[in-house]
């Protein structure tokens, strides 16, 4: 049995909760039990502008938390598993460092050891689950759908720290996609930034790496994007559509998460995949 | 609690009366009557403080007003036109910054009350009174660009603005682009203080080969990109490598990076661009504080 403590971050439950809808429903129907740990905090990634040694502290809390239950950590964010990785790795490598985290942690009686493993929504599904095992599952595969993977930057690098795939020439996502029946393109841009970390402090730029990708995706005949990263999400999505609400230029190049796409090849209902809480629609694509 | 009708009316006038003290002051003064009656709710119960996400950051970064609940005992503090020290303004605003939006305090709050419209409303407020927040410069200010429609009460640019200013105010090495750069001393300090974190080691064995400014999706992006960023990033690591502090922190290309880690993946070196980066970033926050 394929067991994870899901790690939602800040923005899931109040901003994109079709993620984690989508998700849990994908995952149930796959075999893969998630526990939920109600305590779990920011995974740092805001703070680490800041203040490094805040960064720490509050990934570190959350590592030490799924330790205390013996659970390796699922995310499906991947700026938060790029944190969480990167606390993971400093901790498990660097022993005085690790000492001087513990001694904060203890006050509330924890400390983390570096006994657990963090993974990616799309590391479970394609190592742990398997494609063959998702291939059975699948009852309403896609034909001629065309999507472009946008992989997300806090997943693929560092790679020496994130080992996710490689970074060169990844090709789990394009795995993932091709399962459902839907042909996942190849474009030059995918992957890019999405923008979303300058998104408030640099407007400008942040939406202009953003129109730079979609602009690509579309040119490469993409019908859709799709994502399995938070922040990569609501930038695609409500910021697609913010853009698109001021200078409605070109059409919208629609994004949906991986598991709402795989969701609907499995045959899930549109409900809980939340397909319509995506700022821009993409009602049709289960019709 | 069974209230008849002319029981919440009462209740209701005494309230407002209550609520009559806040609207004298600044603070008061641009709250709702509806927040500053939710001010006057507030038990001090800490339960928005034990459910915080970013409660761990106060062992961090010593700020009592990162934990919610004291947010609300400051904003009170203000509204009821006890004035506050610079000082203790300057804390209530980063505290109210240092904040990921996520909701959880409202959830939980047993009496009601929406602290995150408090926040966001405090937050506005205070950043645009002046008093640099360098804490703009970072993802925490993804919410406040999402909402940037509700949020443009005043000069939406002006806060990030004047964050970037106040850090290059303290490198007036930038500003001279004519000047001969002494060398020696090396500010060992400086160089040594980037070692700290572990997460930035090895920057001085660049050996300048400008692959991660090549590869950077930033420095692409502009025809000229050196009149816009200031230093690019292998400039950046060589000036780090000097010691030279204010060439290293000084330019828009800190602010400016993604993150998205292209420099660091690629360089042959084995340079950790990004996070070296990131703790100048860490280094320039730090050191204008002290200053301004």
């Amino acid at each position: 049995m394929m067991k994870y403590a899901l790690f939602l971050g800040c923005q899931i439950p109040i901003r994109l909760q079709q993620y984690e809808t989508s998700s849990r429903a994908v995952l149930e129907r796959l075999g893969v039990e998630l526990m939920d740990i109600g305590e779990f905090n920011c995974c740092g990634y805001p703070l680490r502008n800041i203040d490094f040694k805040t960064f720490l502290l509050a990934s570190a809390r959350n590592l030490a938390l799924a330790e205390t239950k013996k659970l390796n950590v699922m995310t499906l964010c991947q700026c938060c598993y790029g944190s969480l990785k990167k606390a993971d790795f400093l901790l498990k490598e660097n022993l005085s460092l690790r000492k001087e985290v513990n001694a904060v942690l203890q006050q509330e009686d924890i400390s983390y050891e570096g006994k657990i493993e963090i993974k990616h929504l799309l590391s479970v599904l394609d190592q742990e689950v398997g494609i063959e095992a998702i291939r059975k599952k699948i009852e309403k595969p896609f034909q001629g759908l065309k999507i472009a993977a946008h992989y997300g930057c806090h997943a693929l690098r560092p790679s020496q720290i994130v080992r996710f795939d490689d970074p060169g020439n990844p090709s789990i996502f394009e795995r993932l996609v091709n399962v459902t029946g839907a042909k996942s393109i190849g474009w030059l841009m995918r992957l890019e930034c999405c923008g979303a970390p300058l998104l408030g402090s640099h407007d400008e730029l942040s939406t202009e790496m953003t129109l730079k990708k979609l602009n690509n995706g579309r040119e490469s005949g993409a019908n859709y994007l799709c994502t399995a990263c938070t922040y990569c999400q609501i930038q695609f999505d409500t910021v697609q559509q913010m853009i698109l609400s001021r200078q409605g230029s070109n059409p919208p190049l629609p994004s949906l998460l991986y598991p709402q796409l795989l969701g609907l090849s499995m045959g899930i209902p549109p409900e809980p995949l939340g397909l319509k809480m995506n700022k821009i629609p993409i009602r049709e694509i289960g019709s | 609690m069974n209230l008849s009708f002319s029981d919440k009316v009462l209740h209701w006038c005494k309230t407002l009366i209550h609520c009559r003290r806040f609207s004298r002051s600044w603070m008061g003064k641009n709250l709702s009557m509806i927040q500053l009656m939710e001010l006057d709710a507030c038990t001090h119960c800490a339960m928005c403080s034990s459910h915080c996400s970013v409660a761990i950051a106060f062992e961090g970064i010593p700020n009592i007003n990162i934990l919610p609940s004291e947010k609300v005992a400051s904003i009170k503090a203000l509204a009821s036109g006890n004035p506050l020290t610079e000082q203790e303004i300057r804390g209530l605003q980063e505290g109210v910054y240092l904040c990921t939006n996520c909701y959880r305090c409202t959830v939980v709050c047993p009496v009601g009350i929406n602290l995150q419209n408090l926040w966001n409303r405090v937050r506005e407020l205070l950043i645009q009174r002046g008093i640099p927040e360098l804490s703009v410069l970072s993802p925490l200010s993804f919410y406040r660009g999402l909402m940037k429609a509700e949020a443009a009460q005043g000069d939406y640019e002006k806060p990030l603005t004047q964050a970037r200013e106040a850090i290059s105010s303290q490198c007036d090495l930038m500003k001279k682009k004519d000047e001969v750069l002494h060398l020696t001393p090396v500010d060992e300090k400086f160089k040594s203080g980037l070692d700290l974190s572990s997460q930035a080691k090895n920057f001085s064995i660049c050996f300048g080969c400008q692959t991660c400014t090549t590869v950077c999706p930033v420095v692409r992006h502009y025809e000229n990109p050196q009149e816009v960023l200031g230093l690019l990033p292998h400039q950046i690591m060589h000036a780090a490598g000097l010691g030279l502090k204010d060439l290293a922190i000084g330019s828009n290309m800190l602010w400016d990076c993604l993150t998205c880690y292209q420099c660091q993946e690629q360089c042959p070196r084995g340079v950790p661009v990004t996070d070296v980066l990131y703790e100048l970033k860490n280094s320039a926050i730090k050191y204008t504080k002290e200053k301004i």
